[in-house]
């Protein structure tokens, strides 16, 4: 059985109310939400968090829900869309709080950051801490989802060419920060 | 290795360590999440719909698989022949059942035209039996993509494939009665109680998609007992599903592939492969070369066409003249074809058809237009069958 069908069958499943077949859509992409989510956060809470919404979310939406496209792209880009919407209530509480280093400085010391990554997702998510939120939904949604830029601009409202420059910037930025890395 | 490239390998190589106490966060809330939703639907119907599918569609995948049904049921009417492996053919999407049975009751409400009944059985993982009360029976394994008819008058059986058509969950013979299940939740009005073959029912009216759905459900346990399905386009026709049964006991032996000893094995050249535009042109141009006038079918909507079909032919609209067996297995095939190729589009293609009173050589008139998947324009079939890609914005009004 191909993936799509066999995704096709397991949320037909779910709109019958299987809750197996819920846990199997999460144990097949939790992974890849979860690292999406913490590559664009770089909090692993935070990260979480957007996981959790993002499946009760779907939940929700089983009722109208119609898969036309890969399942695990459409929960890709539900997550992009839910840790924007968390990143922006990030800098909220940051720029509100009077002050900020102390806010950082709480997160850092989350300890689920340190134990829960490995070496090569730590880096991801520092180099893309680095860059504007927009350029890292891009580059994770094209090269982690496999998404066109084309679909991205789509799920994210703006142009394919606005897509394709954030993408093009942000790797040009993400080249440099790792190789300073590198050197050093 | 250009960054990308670099990156990509980075991703790859990123894990994440997820804590038990995570999974647990996350799939209790959605579970919890669901039951609430489905506690809440139950409070607003009124009735124990448990299980909440997609709305749209089913009602059409419902109707997909009674169509064509009654289609041949018709053709089979008109032509006076037998049901062939094409009859066979028509369960092919309904798999993946859990164990049910029900009954199709046909009513064409045209003299001479007798009701049709067909009683349908699903076990899972994938058999299917459908009989009919002269004994036809058609049984099916989705495992092995197999099938069999056997046709007890002639003492004769058909062995055929089904491993080119489509598995669509969405047409699984379970998410059409679930369907119709959910039907109350949007009902249009509400018949009240009745007593219906000695149950006292709850009915309710829905008119979707052009069909005029009347459920008729048990209140006390809100199992789905009967539904009458009319057609505004095809007046005095009705299909009716009843005798529902959930999870009975059915023997593996009655979706048996084994044909009844003594009986002669028929060698059927149907053609299995995946239907395309080109079957659609086939079943149009042979429809036009049925009609005395070259016209197309009045309407592709597969539940009205065996009435409209049975009323021209009562008015002589189709031609005279004798054909035989084989060449009536041939037509019924490429309408099968033709009509499946429509039936295989999904929304988003949103074809139309304006084919009613074309008649064949009419080269200026579009009488199909539909989006394949995946792009942009629109393909357009005209009246002398040839067919052009056309932007959205220049499709027929």
């Amino acid at each position: 059985m191909g993936p799509i069908i066999e995704d096709k069958l397991l949320v037909f499943r779910c709109k019958r109310g299987s809750k197996e077949a819920l846990t199997q859509i999460y144990e097949k992409y939790k992974r890849d939400l979860l690292l999406l989510a913490v590559a664009l956060l770089n909090d692993v809470s935070a990260a979480e968090d957007v996981v959790h919404d993002v499946f009760v979310s779907f939940v929700e939406a089983l009722e109208k829900f119609r898969l036309t496209g890969s399942l695990k792209g459409y929960l890709l880009t539900c997550v992009a869309n839910h840790a924007r919407n968390k990143n922006k209530a990030i800098q909220r509480q940051l720029t509100s709080t009077s002050n900020p280093g102390e806010a950082i400085a709480e997160n850092s010391d989350e300890p689920s950051v340190l134990t829960a990554c490995n070496e090569q997702l730590q880096r991801l998510s520092e180099a893309m801490a680095q860059l504007p939120y927009e350029q890292r939904e891009v580059i994770m949604l094209h090269l982690q989802a496999t998404m066109t830029f084309n679909a991205i601009a789509k799920a994210q409202a703006i142009s394919v060419n606005t897509a394709k420059s954030r993408y093009r910037y942000g790797l040009e930025r993400l080249r440099t920060i790792l190789n300073e890395e590198a050197e050093k | 290795m250009n960054s990308a490239d670099k990156l990509k390998k980075l991703i790859n190589k990123s894990e994440i360590q997820i804590s038990s106490q995570t999974d647990k966060r996350i799939l209790g809330d959605a579970f919890e999440r669901m039951d609430e939703l489905r506690q809440d639907r139950q409070a607003g119907t009124g009735v124990n719909i448990w299980r909440i599918i997609m709305k749209t569609k089913i009602t059409k995948m419902a109707a997909a698989a009674v169509i064509i049904v009654a289609v041949l049921i018709a053709i089979h009417q008109l032509a006076g022949n037998g049901a062939s492996a094409v009859y066979a053919s028509v369960v092919e999407q309904l798999h993946n059942a859990r164990t049910m049975t029900y009954s199709l009751i046909t009513q064409m409400n045209i003299e001479n035209v007798p009701t049709v009944r067909v009683d349908m059985a699903f076990k899972e993982p994938g058999y299917m039996r459908i009989t009919t009360t002269d004994g036809y029976l058609t049984a099916i394994d989705w495992a092995q993509n197999k099938g069999i008819s056997i046709l007890p008058t002639r003492k004769q059986f058909i062995e055929f494939e089904a491993t080119n058509y489509q598995h669509d969950p969405a047409q699984d013979p379970f998410a059409v009665i679930e369907n119709l299940r959910t039907l109350p939740s949007r009902a249009d009005a509400e018949l009240g109680e009745k007593e219906i073959d000695g149950r006292l029912l709850q009915g309710f009216r829905v008119i979707e998609e052009g069909v005029i759905n009347t459920v008729w459900v048990d209140p006390r346990t809100g199992e789905l007992a009967r539904v009458v399905m009319e057609f505004p386009d095809a007046p005095g026709m009705s299909v009716i599903m009843t005798d529902f049964q959930f999870n009975v006991e059915l023997d593996d032996s009655l979706f048996s592939l084994t044909p009844p000893e003594g009986f002669e094995r028929v060698e059927i050249q149907a053609d299995v492969s995946e239907v395309t535009e080109q079957d659609l042109i086939g079943y149009l141009r042979a429809w036009s070369s049925w009609t005395k006038d070259g016209t197309f079918p009045p309407t592709l909507a597969g539940m009205q066409l065996p009435k409209v079909a049975m009323e021209m032919e009562k008015q002589g609209k189709f031609g005279e003249g004798q054909t035989t067996q084989e060449q009536r297995e041939r037509d019924q095939l490429i309408m099968y074809r033709g009509m499946m190729f429509v039936y295989q589009l999904p929304a988003e293609s949103n074809w139309r058809y304006a084919g009613e009173n074309v008649s064949y050589g009419d080269a200026d008139t579009p009488i199909f237009w539909y989006r394949p998947a995946g792009s942009e324009n629109y393909r357009v079939i005209y009246g002398d069958l040839t067919v052009e890609e056309v932007l959205p914005e220049d499709l027929p009004r």
